[in-house]
């Protein structure tokens, strides 16, 4: 191959990487305010060992939070998974913009324990609040809700 | 540390869902938050919290430090039989408490 074919060949398939990549991110975010990937990856290597692409966005998996807090310092979360309990292994709650996005982890153990879960996160600002649960079988469903902070919950 | 725990209902009828609500009165430092000279408060919230129905572990909660100061844990369970629930909560200073409370059937 020579120089001209080469390049004409690597900029072909870097336009399409670029399209196809803007599409799929696109697809699996939805666009929510004050997103942040590459801070919410440094928590799910962390803590679940797996990446952002490794999560697929699910209708089993009911997240409920404010969209507007007042405060970041309180705001309240509750996760609901349509799911069978034996079924569910975790539920995961992180947030993109926090220093450590992984705001808690909820393992059922079994025992008639439900898959449901619920408490009060802190927010650093404004941002995306993601619910991550682990079933038995190694998926990873996730659901997503943008919160918007007014005074900061971390600072 | 001193530990509430709550059922909803008070008490449920066999096999009913109940909804067990537990709040710890903890400041929840995030490690992240400055005193009045500016200085860092170092970190001190509960990383982990154990419950326990009749002695056999149910669930595991590690919160991280973004969860709020007093935080509430609300978790459900099937109510099958009546027992006794068990919370052990410790902290990054190794501060811990422990509370328990008897589930009653209607």
């Amino acid at each position: 191959m020579n120089r001209r074919k080469f390049l004409k060949a690597s900029a072909g398939t870097l336009a399409a990487s670029l399209v196809v990549g803007r599409v799929g991110s696109a697809l699996a975010q939805g666009g929510l305010e004050g997103e942040d990937i590459a801070n919410l990856e440094k928590g799910l290597q962390a803590a679940l060992g797996k990446g952002f692409k490794d999560l697929v966005p699910s209708k089993d998996v009911k997240l409920t939070a404010p969209t507007i807090a007042e405060s970041g310092a309180n705001v309240p979360v509750e996760i609901e998974v349509g799911l069978p309990a034996d079924q569910v292994k975790a539920i995961y709650c992180f947030c993109d913009k926090n220093a450590n996005p992984l705001l808690f982890s909820f393992q059922l153990l079994g025992g008639g324990v439900l898959p449901y879960y619920a408490t009060r996160v802190r927010v650093a600002e404004t941002a995306p609040v993601r619910a991550v649960v682990e079933t038995k079988d190694g998926k990873l469903l996730l659901a997503s809700q943008g919160v918007r902070v007014t005074v900061g919950g971390c600072g | 540390m001193n530990i509430l725990i709550r059922f909803n209902p008070a008490k449920p009828k066999a096999g009913e869902e109940v909804r067990v609500q537990i709040v710890v009165q903890h400041p929840m430092e995030p490690g992240t938050r400055r005193d009045a000279s500016g200085k860092l408060i170092p970190a001190d919230h509960i990383n982990e919290l154990a419950v326990l129905f009749d002695g056999q572990p149910i669930a595991t909660v590690k919160p991280g430090p973004g969860t709020s100061a007093n935080p509430l844990f609300a978790f459900k369970m099937k109510a099958a039989k009546a027992g006794q629930i068990k919370v052990v909560a410790k902290d990054l200073t190794g501060k811990s408490g422990e509370r328990t409370a008897d589930l009653a059937l209607a």
